[in-house]
């Protein structure tokens, strides 16, 4: 019987159709802990960042966008930056299964979340597919790019591994690291909210090598989690040098 | 930091710091606060040694042609093939085997590099200060047998042998120990007092260091900032010594029987690992496990049987007394008639009780059914319980008259006068050994040696009917 990846209980399958004709089941999470997470609903999310829109102030929200994605509309600086599209919203059972996976260096844990991010990425591509199919001339298909946010040299070296590209890997499609990472910012807990929004100075290039690759194409950025938005704009910012036609991104959690 | 040489004409130099940081322990490169370059030089000097934290199993050929590769975690033992998993390695820039099981400890790598001192011993604390002053001040007075079995314990690890004290519960194992420490600690050796729980840990640190006060002692277990790297004498849960390596000259394993120590090879690794090659373990229990109980009575281990309390009065023996729906009627928030009568007899005594129940869900819902029913005073706990250790403080002194409970306080948690019901001791998880260790908790101080032991039960098992034979033969063989 598979163990569950985090709790290390066994993961009793409630027996269906799919579970009798495969019994190698994929490595994941027990009923118990999926239970623990708590998913976005896709019915009531932000149009923009992807947030559960049910976990707000009702006041704040308008035609099913945030306050904070009004705020970065009008900052002007999304640029090519579309949308983001998140899996789960922030709580304290993923925010362990996170520490565990982050910072203990528990890399096997993203197969936990190998499906679901699947998942996400068909319906993205989806969702762009049925609107080019409007623009018959527009010469790209519904590929994506997929751009892992780096860490710094220092940090990559501190950790381990970079845990935005271990969950990349997750989605099926070829990763390209097409960014790389000057400097880290001091540790981002050590600022504020305000603090994030205003920082400018982009700490992303683009890597030479794939400039080519990018211009033209569709770039979908890929973290372990949205917060304020800014980390994201910032590398969207630094990949618009390479001119792509859009900037989209992807992240297992909102919180 | 300070770096201090010692230089002789022979001999390249070392660091006293780094000697003092690594003797004894094993870290990951990772972890150490000196320079790689020093680190090296030490190396290439041979007072430091390293070697890789994953090994390869592959010895056989038949692995070999399956192309299927076996690790073992070089730190913690883990042979377990389901704990071993692959990341995309920056350090080495490949696809790398880490190792699940120790991961609370920081995380091994197969690049990750394990280094350990092996040059001199460090100059040991008792040998230049202490050699003639008496360390242990404990003014007790030890029984003819715990005085008899002290005597052969120290005698056994002087002579470097292992040695089981086979003890039931309230036999005073703890001061049965001083004079074999006080003995080894004299001789400048490093001592170790392994237990696999933090709750024996805590209980036993202010102990030890009333009956030593002037040796400084280091209490690890998760969480504890006690950490003295160069203390003589180390209490330590199993786990914690996952960092050590052929540190002690002596091992005591404080209630070896007790889990998870049974369950978790790896915390035996560990302290196998933390002990010098051919170091004697003193082992300490009410309930040995098979094989240290075949091996006393064999012979081939040598030990003492204590059967007899401290105090001298025979081991309280259980009752058992049927409760037939207790499970339903609790799920259906009602209090089980004899549990009812039994508790309020309790309470018109003025006793303080342990209830223990088989789960936490049941301990919560117990607990809120006697509060109800306006048995105030009562709280229960259970491992995760954060207030846990507060709750326990509480019920020392007499703040709390019922502490309902999973099986977490079976042993380490001793309070005169205590009186004790099982709840559904049929259960599965009250095997044999658990059941005596809860018994144990009733009459332990001189003042009440006897007090009422009950398990209410729906069907005797197996286990009740051994744990009772258990405690009649103690007494049987005490009262010789
Ligand atoms: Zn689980
Ligand atoms: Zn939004
Ligand atoms: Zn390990
Ligand atoms: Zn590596």
């Amino acid at each position: 019987m598979a163990l569950c990846l985090f709790c290390n209980a066994e993961r009793r399958e409630p027996l269906t159709f799919r579970t009798l004709l495969s019994p190698e089941t994929e490595a994941g999470f027990c009923p118990a802990c999926r239970d623990g997470l708590k998913r976005i609903n896709r019915r009531n999310n932000c149009l923009y960042c992807g947030r559960d829109l049910s976990l707000l102030d009702q006041e704040t929200v308008r035609d099913r966008i945030c306050r904070d994605c009004v705020w970065w509309r009008k900052s002007g600086r999304n640029g090519l930056y579309v949308k983001n599209y998140s899996v789960f919203s922030y709580n304290e059972f993923i925010k362990e299964i996170i520490n565990q996976f982050k910072f203990r260096g528990d890399s096997i844990l993203a197969d936990g979340f190998a499906c679901d991010l699947r998942k996400t990425f068909q319906r993205i591509k989806k969702e762009h597919g049925t609107r080019t199919a409007f623009r018959l001339l527009d010469k790209m298909d519904a590929s994506f790019i997929i751009v892992p946010i780096p860490l710094s040299a220092a940090r990559l070296a501190e950790r381990g591994f970079n845990q935005a590209e271990v969950l990349a890997e997750k989605m099926g499609a070829p990763v390209t690291n097409a960014l790389v990472r000057d400097k880290h910012e001091p540790k981002q807990s050590k600022k504020n909210r305000r603090e994030r929004l205003m920082e400018r100075v982009t700490p992303f290039r683009i890597n030479a090598d794939y400039a080519s690759l990018i211009e033209g194409g569709k770039v979908l950025l890929i973290d372990d989690i949205y917060t304020t938005g800014a980390t994201i704009r910032l590398a969207a910012e630094a990949l618009a040098q390479a001119n792509p036609i859009e900037i989209d991104s992807l992240t297992l959690i909102h919180g | 930091m300070l770096l201090i040489s010692r230089k002789n004409d022979y001999f390249p130099s070392y660091h006293l710091d780094m000697q003092r940081f690594l003797f004894g322990r094993e870290f990951r490169a990772e972890e150490l606060p000196f320079p790689d370059k020093v680190v090296k030089e030490h190396v290439k000097n041979g007072y430091v040694a390293v070697r890789p934290g994953i090994e390869s199993l592959n010895d056989n050929i038949f692995d070999l042609l399956s192309g299927r590769k076996k690790w073992l975690c070089a730190r913690c033992g883990n042979r377990d093939q389901e704990a071993f998993a692959t990341c995309a390695c920056s350090h080495c820039r490949k696809k790398c085997v880490y190792c699940r099981h120790c991961l609370t400890m920081g995380i091994v790598r197969s690049c990750t590099n394990l280094v350990t001192w092996i040059g001199p011993e460090p100059e040991s604390w008792t040998c230049s200060t202490h050699n003639d002053v008496q360390l242990c001040t404990w003014d007790g007075r030890l029984s003819d047998d715990q005085n008899a079995a002290a005597a052969a314990l120290d005698q056994a690890l002087t002579a470097r042998e292992s040695f089981l004290i086979w003890a039931v519960t309230g036999a005073g194992k703890t001061e049965i120990m001083y004079q074999a420490i006080e003995h080894q600690l004299k001789k400048g050796k490093h001592v170790v007092l392994a237990t696999p729980r933090t709750d024996v840990v805590r209980e036993l640190l202010p102990r030890m260091r009333a009956a030593f006060p002037s040796v400084p002692i280091s209490g690890l277990y998760a969480g504890s900032d006690d950490v003295r790297a160069d203390a003589p004498l180390v209490l330590s849960t199993a786990h914690q010594l996952i960092r050590y390596s052929k540190c002690f000259d002596c091992v005591f394993i404080d209630e070896v029987d007790a889990f998870p120590f049974h369950f978790d090879p790896m915390l035996e690794f560990a302290v196998r690992k933390a002990a010098k090659p051919g170091a004697p373990f003193a082992y300490l229990s009410a309930t040995p496990p098979a094989a240290l109980r075949s091996a006393y009575l064999s012979g081939s281990l040598s030990g003492v049987k204590l059967s007899r309390r401290y105090h001298g009065h025979p081991l309280p023996v259980p009752r058992f007394h049927w409760i037939g729906g207790w499970l339903r009627a609790i799920q259906k928030g009602q209090l089980p008639v004899p549990l009812r009568v039994w508790l309020t007899e309790k309470m018109e005594q003025k006793r303080q009780v342990f209830v223990f129940v088989p789960s936490v869900t049941l301990s919560r819902d117990l607990t809120e059914i006697l509060q109800r029913e306006a048995f105030d005073r009562t709280v229960g706990v259970h491992a995760e319980d954060p207030h846990r250790h507060t709750k326990v403080a509480d019920f020392r002194n007499g703040k709390i008259n019922i502490l309902v409970t999973t099986t977490i306080l079976e042993r380490g948690v001793t309070v005169p006068g205590v009186e004790v019901c099982v709840v559904g001791a049929d259960d599965p998880v009250f095997d044999e050994c658990a059941l005596v260790q809860i018994s144990g908790r009733v009459g332990r101080s001189a003042e009440y040696p006897a007090g009422d032991l009950v398990f209410f039960h729906n069907g005797k098992t197996l286990a009740m009917v051994r744990a009772l034979g258990q405690i009649k033969q103690m007494n049987k063989e005490g009262a010789l």
